[in-house]
């Protein structure tokens, strides 16, 4: 084997940097023989939901004894692309062949059978049953008594796996006792267990700290030396270039570009990430903001979700907000609104410091929050279109305690007409509409309150691109109109096309804010990614 | 050119198990307050009743406690493997009655084979077959569980008083072996309590079938993902908390000497409370026998306690409902702090 190893220093480690603190990265050279067979062989694969192609025509070559990244923006398809591989959308297109075999993966038994193991982004242990008992859940050994299992036995075989990856947890604990990180090691464990070839790891360390990600690295070159396929999804560059052998890069479901991890600098990579032409057209329109401050942010602190973050919106401005998911834009929005609590720090509005306790306070000082998951925060789907526009003041259509139901459907008329939703009435339940259409709901029933500060948490996000142009004008012309705007979105295009400044996010921090003219796709897209971790 | 280079990660810094051993030594206290405490509460009450109530702390008052404790017993037993898999079974206190009504109309008939079979094997198999519909309505047909068991605990009872409204009394003496003998100083209705808890303990803890009722409640999903038939295992434990109930009824129809329509009423609260109390959450994968079986003993001594002190009923019911509450909302702080 051939080893070389590459002193670098990461461009973006922070301003306090530490001479010996250099990055050191090893590249085992292992080069791919001539007749190897790719363990896993993807050609064609592609995956639409109702729609929105997810998925399109990606071929993927993963290879014994390498650990494959596979990187890209949220939404570009990295975890739809490896749950087919798992099996758990048996309605793909395309060729996948295991070792060689061509094979329909159907069903995650079938994938397992296969050799196939998923660790998903969202645990999927019974947290009252003991490690041992969720390694084998499904497949437990047989004790000697007839009928019965053996505890002793699948203790016995799981701390066996467990040592193997140096994974020091008692096989007889309870999930609910271990710590997140170990319960992902169980994860692994258990994808172990099957005699897998091929590991699947979806965003693994997105809530591990430092030493805790260095002990499952450990770990996973161990399964590296031991010849087993390594997928490893991530949006953490750092990581990436410290674990992977070949990194494949996918952009709105699309395989972008796949090389030796070696061959690809940041630079490169997060261009193939996000770089992307403007095609779509992104009005802006509205003039200079004025001076006024609409709403100010001082030190706002939640430990862990974000830390000292301050900044002024003014009102006719509108400021987008990027980071990654995860990086804490949404936890800050949901705490600017009153949804959840922040532990230190000041939010002023028009100048005036507010105790901000529940969104019915912040409603009062004219905030609104359009909120990042349409159907979990957004709307109420047994209820009909006009109910869903005014169940946010409800106060404000109210005569001795009762809704006036000729105003209410005057407004309601209303705000059909100016954000032009498509409905076939305003009785219609507000689930037969389509997503967009849901959305300009969802920003009308806002919009009834009155604001003078509008948050939108991803306000375009899974909605076709016509709703998109309507939405997107609709936010510059509020501009225009004088509301303050704080845009949040994952599409940088978005974000650089709309804003007159951009504030980056990363680690709940400010990581830069850039004026409209500075704004570039690289740039932000980098500060947003890398640096120092 | 050839360079090696050996890396250390951060293991090194830290022996692995360094961590864990320093959270188990801290588990171990929380662990133990939280797995054992309702035993030290159930001993705690029996003896703060043994103090101030006369009589209360003999052997014949304990085996009384036991006997009286026999049919909610085996009643919760079906109820918590019902709760362990995230469902609920409101229809136990009907089925008991079903059971009980028809089996007393076999036991007042001479006393041939075929009626001494029918009055011991009916309300087991009638309990089992109400048990099974309340699962396939539960499992294939996708109806909460709330609500099926909630139409059943009415629907079945309403057969049953449309069936035979009136008592039946003069059960034949050896009918009431089940519910009024003894061998030894126990009584047989606290045999079957024990025969049962023994036969719940194995299958809930060394059998497959235990295993996924936890899994299907614990997490459905993970516990499909890992291939395990959810449907039949939620259709087998509404069939076992059935079944049981048809045995809880033969008993109690044989302990009282005679069957009632109206019998069971009400039994389903104080099965639920009993499992609650006893530390399972109504969110499913989290109980165990014993500890149903301790929480169904504690509500029986409180009831006789406060009996026995002359407590006024509709204040040993408020006593009750705190009990209840209290129980669980202690049992949640306790988890809160590890």
């Amino acid at each position: 084997m051939d080893y070389s190893v590459e002193v670098f220093e990461s461009q973006y480690s922070g301003r306090t940097r530490i001479p010996f603190l250099q990055k050191v990265r090893v590249v085992v050279n292992t080069p791919r023989k001539a007749e190897d067979r790719p363990v896993s062989q993807l050609s064609g694969v592609s995956k639409s939901f109702t729609g929105t192609n997810a998925v399109r025509h990606v071929d993927m070559d993963i290879y014994a004894g390498e650990i494959h990244g596979l990187v890209g923006e949220n939404g570009a398809g990295k975890s739809t692309l490896m749950r087919v591989l798992a099996g758990l959308h048996p309605d793909y297109s395309g060729e996948i062949r295991i070792a060689g075999q061509l094979e329909r993966i159907a069903s995650p038994r079938q994938a397992l059978s296969l050799g196939i193991a998923m660790v998903h982004q969202e645990l999927s242990l019974v947290p009252e049953l003991s490690v041992a008992a969720n390694i084998f859940l499904g497949r437990e050994p047989n004790s000697r008594v007839p009928w019965l299992i053996s505890n002793k036995r699948a203790e016995r075989n799981a701390g066996r796996i467990l040592a193997e990856i140096e994974a020091d947890i008692p096989p007889s604990a309870k999930i609910e006792q271990l710590s997140i990180a170990q319960q992902q090691l169980v994860e692994i464990a258990k994808g172990l267990s099957t005699d897998s070839k091929l590991l699947i790891l979806d965003e693994p360390t997105s809530s591990l700290t430092e030493p805790e990600t260095k002990d499952l690295f450990r770990v996973i070159r161990n399964l590296k030396e031991r010849r087993v396929a390594v997928v490893y999804i991530s949006h953490k560059l750092s990581e990436v270039f410290e674990i992977t052998d070949y990194i494949t890069v996918l952009r709105d479901g699309m395989k972008v570009d796949m090389k030796p991890s070696r061959e690809w600098d940041e630079q490169s990579l997060v261009r193939a990430m996000v770089g992307r032409n403007l095609s779509e057209f992104f009005p802006k329109s509205h003039g200079a903001c004025s001076e006024q401050v609409a709403l100010e942010v001082e030190k706002l602190t939640r430990v862990p979700d974000f830390k000292d973050v301050s900044f002024k919106l003014h009102r006719g401005e509108v400021i987008g907000l990027y980071g990654l998911i995860g990086s804490g834009r949404t936890e800050l929005a949901t705490a600017i609104f009153g949804l959840s609590r922040f532990d230190t720090g000041l939010v002023k509005v028009n100048g005036r410091t507010c105790k901000i306790r529940s969104p019915s306070d912040a409603i009062s000082y004219g905030i609104a929050l359009v909120p990042e998951d349409r159907r979990v925060l957004g709307i109420i789907s047994m209820l009909d279109v006009r109910r869903n526009l005014t169940h946010a003041n409800l106060a404000h259509l109210c005569r001795l305690g009762f809704i006036d139901q000729r105003e209410e459907l005057q407004l309601v008329s209303d705000n059909i007409a100016n954000l032009n939703i498509r409905t076939s009435s305003i009785g219609s339940a507000i689930s037969t509409l389509s997503g967009g259409n849901q959305q300009k709901v969802v920003l009308g029933k806002w919009l009834n309150t009155d604001p003078i500060i509008l948050i939108l948490d991803e306000p375009t996000r899974g909605i076709d691109v016509g709703a998109k142009a309507e939405i997107r004008s609709k936010i510059d012309h509020l501009a225009a109109e004088g509301k303050a705007v704080l845009l949040i979105s994952s599409e940088l295009p978005e974000i650089i096309g709309m804003s007159d400044r951009v504030i980056v996010i990363r680690d709940g921090q400010i990581a830069g804010t850039f004026s409209g003219e500075e704004a570039e796709v690289e740039t932000i897209g980098r500060y947003a990614i890398s640096g120092s971790s | 050119m050839l360079t090696r280079t050996r890396f250390r990660f951060s293991k090194d810094r830290m022996p692995p198990g360094a961590a864990m051993k320093s959270q188990s030594r801290k588990l171990v206290g929380s662990v133990l307050i939280r797995d054992y405490a309702i035993y030290f509460i159930l001993v705690l009450i029996y003896f703060a009743f043994s103090m101030t109530t006369k009589g209360f702390a003999t052997l014949n008052n304990l085996i009384l406690i036991l006997l009286q404790v026999s049919v909610m017993g085996i009643i919760s037993i079906g109820m918590l493997f019902v709760i362990l898999s995230k469902g609920i079974d409101l229809s136990v206190g009907s089925i008991l009655a079903i059971a009980g009504m028809i089996s007393g109309i076999f036991a007042r008939n001479d006393p041939t084979t075929v009626n001494v079979v029918l009055a011991l094997a009916i309300p087991i198999i009638l309990g089992l077959v109400c048990g099974l519909i309340n699962g396939v309505l539960v499992a294939w047909g996708r109806v909460p569980p709330l609500i099926v068991t909630l139409g059943a605990l009415y629907a079945f009872r309403g057969f049953i008083v449309w069936y035979h409204v009136n008592p039946v009394y003069q059960l034949n003496s050896w009918y009431r072996i089940i519910g009024q003998d003894k061998i030894g100083i126990i009584p047989v209705p606290v045999l079957i309590l024990l025969l049962v808890t023994v036969f719940a303990s194995i299958l809930l803890n060394l059998t497959r079938f235990g295993r996924y009722v936890y899994a299907v409640g614990g997490n459905e999903n993970a516990a499909a993902a890992a291939g395990i038939n959810v449907k039949l295992i939620k259709l087998i434990v509404y069939a076992l908390s059935g079944l049981l109930c048809g045995l809880a009824g033969l008993v109690f129809t044989s302990r009282l000497g005679a069957a009632q329509s109206i019998s069971g009423d009400g039994f389903e609260l104080v099965a639920i409370a009993s499992v609650v109390v006893g530390g399972a959450s109504l969110f499913g994968g989290r109980g165990t026998v014993g500890k149903a079986l301790v929480g169904a003993l504690l509500i029986q001594i409180i009831q006789s306690g406060l009996v026995m002190l002359n407590v006024p009923s509709p204040l040993q019911k408020i006593v009750m409902g705190a009990i209840i509450i209290s129980a669980v909302w202690v049992d949640l702080r306790i988890r809160k702090i590890d």
